[in-house]
């Protein structure tokens, strides 16, 4: 596969936290507030925090993130950092 | 029995509108539900079957269905500030896991699985009032290795049969597509040559071609949400398709598709 691919064991716990700042309201709102504590408590590694924290996705996929978790962690995030205009017209 | 047949896209943006999306765009997408709300009101079904591919939403890492039936009263999704909940027709939704098990297709069920934007954006346009029980059908698309496209055309045979043979009215609804990318590099430029050839297929009545595509190719064209369309394919046969719209945005071939089938 060349754009999804199996997600590898050794980063289950990268993409973990990733599904929780997808779909874990109060896990977004502890990252928003701490991001190293609550990486701390997802127990990511130093590498994977690193990437996360600088919003690499190309790092974050090279180390087995899911792309599509990639691309929607960021997006919630973004949707509550950001005054993104919704419904727009 | 089998009363209706529709596939259609699901993207976010149609639902929450952001200043990205091209607004005419958006409108005549809207426009083509809004056929199928009407559709869906004239063939006043009892149930709407959907199958849809999650968005690693209800099913984490913890556990991946390639297959799965939510059975339970009713089922509940949320996206940002769009709030969703749906009755289930849980006789229908039970009568297919028994039915499907027996068959050998050795299907997961849940009775607590959150709904994926998936089901309801396109049921956010589409659902009558008041609003008909769903049973909603899951397709893994998202977490390799996924159901192979003959193993979901094979289910969709037996969800025709199986539905065929029961006395409620049943739509069924394939959520998902067309070619897109998210998370990668391809987010910005889509197959949508792939979307036009597998439209003239289908209108062509020749959509069991679609089985023997592998999971290589759905990946290289964006297109490894088709695996919930190819499952309904499986129960709709060789009716042809009629294309409601197809738009292809910066980010995704959207299509609205109704199989009118001959009802007997």
């Amino acid at each position: 596969m060349v754009h999804y691919r199996f997600p590898p064991a050794s980063a289950y716990r990268l993409n973990r936290c990733l599904f929780a700042l997808k779909s874990d309201d109060a896990f977004r709102s502890r990252f928003r507030a701490d991001a190293r504590a609550a990486m701390r408590e997802m127990e990511l590694d130093d590498a994977d925090a690193a990437a996360l924290l600088r919003g690499e996705r190309d790092a974050l996929v090279a180390r087995g993130a899911h792309p599509y978790l990639v691309f929607m962690a960021d997006l919630r995030l973004r949707m509550e950092r950001e005054a993104v205009t919704f419904e727009y017209f | 029995m089998l009363v209706g047949a529709f596939a259609c896209a699901h993207t976010p943006q149609l639902l929450a509108r952001p200043e990205t999306e091209d607004r005419e765009l958006v409108l005549r997408v809207h426009a083509a539900f809004a056929r199928v709300k009407r559709r869906l009101e004239a063939l006043r079904p009892d149930a709407i079957a959907m199958i849809a591919g999650d968005h690693i939403e209800a099913f984490f890492l913890s556990a991946v269905p390639a297959l799965a039936v939510y059975v339970g009263t009713e089922c509940a999704g949320t996206f940002g500030r769009y709030r969703y909940r749906f009755p289930i027709h849980e006789p229908l939704a039970r009568a297919l896991v028994e039915a499907g098990i027996e068959r050998g297709f050795d299907l997961v069920y849940t009775q607590d699985a959150p709904l994926d934007y998936a089901f309801y954006v396109p049921l956010h346009f589409t659902m009558p009032e008041p609003s008909v029980p769903l049973v909603p059908l899951h397709v893994n698309v998202y977490l390799p290795p996924q159901p192979t496209p003959k193993r979901c055309y094979e289910w969709g045979r037996a969800l025709g049969e199986i539905l065929g043979s029961r006395s409620e009215r049943v739509v069924l609804m394939a959520s998902g597509g067309m070619s897109h990318f998210p998370g990668t590099d391809r987010y910005a430029s889509p197959e949508f040559d792939y979307d036009r050839r597998l439209l003239d297929l289908l209108s062509a009545g020749r959509s069991r071609e679609l089985a023997a595509v592998t999971a290589e190719e759905l990946d290289r064209a964006g297109n490894i949400e088709l695996r919930t369309w190819i499952t309904l394919l499986g129960a709709v046969g060789d009716a042809k398709a009629d294309v409601y719209c197809y738009e292809p945005s910066w980010h995704h071939g959207n299509a609205v598709v109704e199989w009118p089938l001959a009802i007997t």
